[in-house]
């Protein structure tokens, strides 16, 4: 890793236009001019156009996701979270992590330190696990902010399907594992 | 389109519902709320959505489609696992590419793989925020109990696909 290129903003920025929102700004306009170079000014109209309309459709969805949002972090706060599953284990440990996990919102920067909480206030690992891949694949904010309205509804519907069991099952396999694994100091 | 806006619309009014009869937070609050959660969205869902359709017309088709077309099958998802661990970056990035790759050909047990993968695997999110804050045993074995996920999305992506007819 290079120690001393040129210096970026010294704070990660206002929440309108950070690093990775600018790098996609280039990325846009990157794929853009490629478009019209490579497949002429007609695909480069006729993209826009799509970009364009689907935005359009979007917009209402990301309006109605972001409020059903805002109303399931009111209805459980982190405080709750961490009450109801610090300590327990077993199966409905797993459950009740599999169900926090998806109500979690916001991005890695929430759920780690809410892990680490977990962990530290006496949660068993399984339950840590189930909450994580809860978190990533079941977290009903992405899913409706971002997947919905990019993927569509059928897509998004039939993900989360077969997503439900899978954080169970990594719980499960954890538990497997640290059997294995119990010889080693923890 | 139209699913999703029912979706959502059921669902909202659910949540009223059922928060109208709560004390705090009132509705005005929890708009407040939304709406400062809403603001980098407004400037971030068009430019991924700009990006998104140019990237479509600039992924090979063809090379997509057999990679990861409805053919493709075991092997696809068994690619689509690797390329959605390696693939970094949020949401941000990762849905239009998807939907770029969607609209190239790429099979839905393939796509529902990738998104997985992705999202339990996620090298980068591992390397920048999960290695720093739980540490190397932790991560190692959520990693470890997560390996089979995404394929095992995908194989039950195939069998509903099948039950369906």
């Amino acid at each position: 890793m290079a120690h001393d290129s040129e210096h970026e903003k010294p704070r990660p920025g206002p929440p309108l236009l950070d690093g990775s929102t600018l790098f996609f700004v280039l990325l846009a306009l990157a794929a853009g001019l490629a478009v019209l170079i490579v497949r002429g000014p007609e695909a480069f109209q006729s993209a826009l156009g799509d970009g364009l309309g689907l935005l359009i459709l979007i917009l209402p969805i990301v309006v109605a996701a972001v409020l059903v949002g805002a109303y399931v972090q009111a209805m459980v706060p982190r405080e709750a979270m961490e009450r109801w599953l610090g300590g327990r284990s077993g199966l409905r440990g797993l459950l009740l992590a599999t169900a926090a996990g998806s109500l979690t919102p916001g991005g890695p920067f929430a759920a780690f330190p809410l892990v680490l909480a977990l962990y530290r206030s006496g949660a068993a690992i399984p339950v840590c696990v189930s909450y994580l891949t809860s978190w990533s694949v079941l977290g009903i904010n992405r899913a409706l902010v971002w997947e919905l309205p990019l993927l569509g509804a059928e897509f998004t519907l039939t993900r989360l399907l077969v997503s439900l069991p899978l954080p169970v099952i990594a719980g499960l396999l954890t538990w497997a594992l640290m059997g294995r694994l119990r010889e080693r100091p923890a | 389109m139209i699913s999703a806006y029912l979706t959502l619309g059921i669902l909202l009014l659910a949540l009223m519902g059922w928060r109208h009869r709560q004390a705090e937070p009132g509705h005005r609050e929890i708009a407040v709320r939304g709406w400062r959660q809403m603001r980098p969205l407004l400037v971030r869902i068009p430019i991924a959505l700009l990006a998104g359709s140019f990237l479509a017309m600039l992924i090979p088709r063809e090379l997509v489609a057999g990679l990861l077309g409805e053919a493709s099958g075991m092997q696809g998802i068994l690619i689509a696992t690797v390329l959605g661990a390696i693939m970094p970056g949020g949401p941000m990035i990762t849905f239009p590419i998807a939907l770029a790759l969607i609209g190239a050909g790429t099979g839905m047990a393939q796509m529902v793989t990738l998104i997985t993968a992705w999202s339990v695997l996620a090298l980068h999110r591992v390397i920048a925020f999960e290695l720093p804050a739980l540490g190397w045993r932790l991560t190692g074995i959520r990693l470890l109990a997560c390996l089979i996920l995404a394929p095992l999305a995908g194989i039950l992506t195939l069998l509903l696909a099948g039950l369906r007819g």
